[in-house]
């Protein structure tokens, strides 16, 4: 099979909260694919379950070939998959580089080279100017690209974004569209996770949309955005049979 | 606390002037070690010699104590048990079994680096005060187990290594080959140090520190390092131990185990700047004579004296400069570069 | 038996006093989420006061904490705004170098003014009760009935009041807390105050019992630990379970294995907690793991 991740039948529970319930999917290579849905809808636990921090309840996750249901997020990352933080988790004793530096140690072993892959990284996201700068001065906004940076350093085969747009002025989202869009061609496959919709219905083939915990669409950005379930779930009972 | 930030260099020469993260060297650890050597080979008078010999020793195991401390994140007040973990390791071994220290600090410190693991291990996800505590708790099991198990350690009576100097006893006669063996471990620690900070592994124990989250997001394994840097700084620590040992020449638990020499560790790392590699350095060059000079010179009430000093000190300087010694250094030449 | 029988009450009833020593460590360390690790010496500090007025003024410890738990209130308070509040906002390590710093600090002013000899304060009741067949001391008894009487009345103040609501609020989330327009900063006060007074109070019943000395704090302060550790971070039921545990442990162990060793044994028990239920007996899970500033 071509598909670089599966999500099979995966559910999970906090206590007695069922997060995520029965969902399965899979991502094809090079797919840029959305992932919306209300707050609370279990968007942030699957990335989580997908990423290793989590290991499901019920179900199992595949990537690439291998069964990684029950990884440790250190391992996941090792075999490709790196992830964004929805509240930036910046090392805050380090410079910005040397923020990035860190995931681009996965291909580059020498300090020097880490170095110059990571500012490379971060001219790609606009944030050269920024190299060497105590990253506790960085404004959110900056955050997230630099968070944005270092999942990429790491030279993905997938990368997880969550909420990347917030903080951004419209000529950078529009900018921060066209490099994300541009991502697959890189070979990069992209699950993005974001609220700013524009951004998603212009780059993604596909969107997902969970609510409560359970995939109640999955398809072409269209037809999900007529689909009257995903309108229900996020406009409630009443705004769609009006 | 990267003190990256300020970058003057002596024109010709080409080096920093303070000291960078890194294995570059700066001049003012240059000139730091060249006086050093320079107080080793002349010779000081005979009360100064002890004072520069602990002066070193002190220094080394500060920065020893700052591997896992100050890089990656793990303060522990339990370091005196691997202290003496080597210091009796070795002795036990030359007293009992003839095996000269020269091999003996080794064992001492492989010893120490295996108990540093085990505690970084069990540990392992324990955060914040609790992992203190642990660390707290399982030095006084040493000690505790140090001063009962008299047919091992001599108890409470302690052991002693009979005072014959010799090369192969690694006992001298002259202080000033003390002096130059502690100079010799702290150049080696602070040589360790400096390399690990400008390393991968550096990197990776400052991404543990900082975020253990967003370093495993990133495919570091935050229990191997946390408990390789433990082992490293245990290890290091056991070995100053076996060197104190051997100068000496007395071991007794209640001393050598003791939270008030794991609380010096910290002390003396965090008053010279946590973090940085010449920080635990400064730290000892300004407390240890202090302390040694305020002991000899007051008698027993220094006991007391010295430590109300030193603590008040600490306070001050945890609340207001934060990043020790080496950090407002830094900020003041910062400053001054600006203007 | 009966020694058995006479071993665990009394160990249940020395417990109950170790844990009204803790309970102020558990209610600042659940609050705040900082270890003070001066803790014993504040211990100390109500001791040598009590010791003080006792042999001074000729009265007795008890009454002595009618001025002993208002004056560490205020001692309390002065050092959270000293020396707390400005590191809370710093790294951890701040908090942690300055309390223990305040700790080697207070334990070195002691020695220096009081000298390391043992200071004790005459026997008040020079009789032991009996219950049923068997003795205990007059001030043992005493000691565990305050301490009941206390731990109810700070059950009250925890479930009835206002103050006792937004204490429960900020030990689970301080900043939810302080959303819901808690004056957290004053709680902060107000707990690490309170929880200094607590300790002036078993400073007073533990002084006809125990010999006062600069150091004396280093033993009480890592039973106390234990007892904050196995009771669960903030939880008073729990430091009163917890401490009557540890109690129990120490009066049997002491008497059946060499009293040194028993030392030993809090802090393998301390260990074998964090390692295997490092929520403590009854305490909000994940206390230990959960990173204090994160």
């Amino acid at each position: 099979m071509t598909a670089i991740l599966t999500i099979d039948n995966v559910s999970h529970r906090f206590g007695s909260l069922w997060a995520v319930r029965d969902v399965s999917f899979s991502v094809e290579r090079g797919e840029l694919l959305g992932l919306i849905g209300p707050n609370g809808a279990g968007k942030s636990t699957l990335y989580n379950l997908i990423a290793g921090v989590l290991i499901p309840t019920k179900g199992e996750i595949f990537f690439d070939g291998l069964k990684v249901s029950h990884w440790k997020s250190h391992r996941v990352a090792r075999v490709g998959i790196a992830r964004t933080f929805q509240i930036p988790k910046p090392y805050r004793q380090l410079s910005v580089v040397e923020n990035v530096m860190l995931t681009a140690f996965q291909h580059e072993r020498s300090v020097s080279r880490a170095r110059d892959l990571a500012i490379e990284t971060l001219a790609d996201v606009g944030l050269r100017d920024y190299v060497d700068v105590p990253v506790t001065t960085l404004t959110v906004g900056l955050l997230k690209r630099l968070e944005v940076a270092r999942a990429l350093a790491m030279r993905p085969k997938l990368v997880l974004f969550d909420e990347i747009m917030a903080g951004l002025t419209p000529t950078e989202v529009s900018t921060m569209t066209k490099f994300v869009g541009g991502l697959p061609a890189r070979g990069i496959t992209v699950i993005w996770v974001e609220h700013v919709l524009y951004a998603i219905m212009k780059t993604a083939s596909r969107i997902m949309v969970l609510n409560r915990g359970e995939l109640i669409a999955n398809g072409e950005p269209a037809a999900v955005a007529r689909d009257p379930a995903v309108v229900k779930a996020y406009l409630g009972e009443e705004m769609s049979l009006a | 606390m990267s003190l990256d930030v300020t970058q003057q260099s002596t024109g010709r020469l080409a080096l920093p002037f303070l000291p960078r993260r890194g294995a570059r060297v700066s001049v003012l650890e240059i000139f730091i070690f060249i006086v050093c050597l320079a107080l080793a080979i002349i010779g000081l008078p005979q009360t100064l010699q002890d004072v520069a010999v602990l002066t070193f020793l002190w220094a080394g195991l500060a920065l020893a104590w700052n591997i896992a401390g100050g890089y990656a994140g793990l303060i522990s007040f339990g370091h005196a048990a691997f202290f003496g973990i080597g210091a009796y390791t070795s002795t036990i071994l030359f007293v009992h079994l003839g095996l000269t220290p020269w091999i003996g600090i080794w064992c001492g410190g492989a010893l120490a680096a295996l108990f540093g693991a085990l505690l970084a291990l069990i540990c392992a996800r324990l955060r914040g005060p609790f992992f203190i505590l642990s660390t707290l708790a399982a030095a006084e099991v040493v000690r505790i187990g140090a001063l009962n198990w008299a047919s091992l350690t001599g108890g409470p009576e302690g052991l002693s290594i009979p005072p014959v100097a010799g090369m192969t006893s690694m006992v001298f006669a002259s202080k000033a080959a003390y002096v130059a063996m502690m100079l010799l471990f702290l150049l080696v620690v602070y040589a360790i140090t400096k390399l690990l900070e400008g390393s991968r592994y550096g990197y990776y124990l400052f991404s543990v520190r900082d975020d253990s989250d967003a370093a495993s997001a990133a495919g570091v394994n935050p229990l191997t390092v946390r408990t390789a840097a433990m082992a490293l700084s245990a290890g290091l620590t056991g070995i100053g131990g076996s060197l104190f040992a051997q100068y000496f020449l007395y071991l007794d638990p209640t001393f050598v185990i003791s939270p008030e020499l794991s609380f010096q560790f910290g002390l003396l790392a965090a008053v010279g700047g946590l973090g940085t590699a010449i920080g635990p350095v400064l730290g000892s060059f300004l407390i240890t004579p202090m302390s040694e000079l305020l002991r000899s010179y007051l008698g027993n009430q220094a006991a007391g004296l010295h430590l109300v000093i030193y603590s008040a000190l600490l306070i001050v300087v945890m609340l207001y400069f934060p990043g020790g010694i080496a950090g407002a250094l830094t900020r003041i030449v910062s400053r001054k570069g600006k203007l | 038996m009966s020694t058995l029988g006479q071993l665990v009450l009394s160990g249940i009833f020395i417990g109950g006093i170790y844990a009204l020593m803790s309970m102020g460590l558990t209610l600042i360390f659940g609050v705040l989420r900082v270890v003070n690790f001066a803790h014993g010496e504040f211990l100390m500090l109500g001791m040598y006061g009590a010791w003080a007025i006792t042999r001074l003024l000729d009265l007795n410890p008890y009454i002595a904490a009618i001025a002993i738990v208002p004056a560490m209130l205020l001692f309390g308070a002065i050092v959270h705004q000293l020396i707390v509040r400005p590191a809370l906002d710093k790294p951890h390590l701040v908090v942690v170098f300055a309390t223990m710093g305040l700790s080697i600090f207070m334990q070195n002013v002691a020695l220096m003014i009081m000298t390391a000899d043992l200071w004790d304060v005459p026997p008040m009741f020079n009789r032991s009760v009996a219950i049923g067949p068997f003795y205990f001391k007059a001030e043992l008894l005493l000691g565990f009935a305050i301490t009941i009487v206390c731990t109810l009345l700070l059950q009250w103040v925890i479930r009835a009041t206002y103050l006792g609501k937004a204490i429960r609020a900020t030990v689970q989330d301080g900043e939810a807390a302080m959303l819901m327009g808690i004056p957290v900063p004053r709680i902060f006060l107000i707990t690490f105050a309170g929880g200094s007074a607590l300790v002036g109070l078993a400073a007073c019943i533990m002084m006809p019992l125990f010999s006062v000395f600069p150091t004396v704090g280093l033993n009480f302060v890592l039973i106390a630990f234990v007892i904050v550790v196995l009771g669960g971070m903030g939880s008073i039921e729990g430091a009163l379970l917890g401490g009557i545990c540890i109690g129990v442990v120490q009066s049997i162990s002491s008497y059946y294995v060499a009293p040194a060793y028993g030392q030993m044994f809090y802090f393998i028990l301390f260990l074998l907690v964090m390692i295997f239920r490092p929520n403590g007996l009854l305490g909000q899970k994940g206390a230990a793991t959960i990173g204090i500033n994160d």
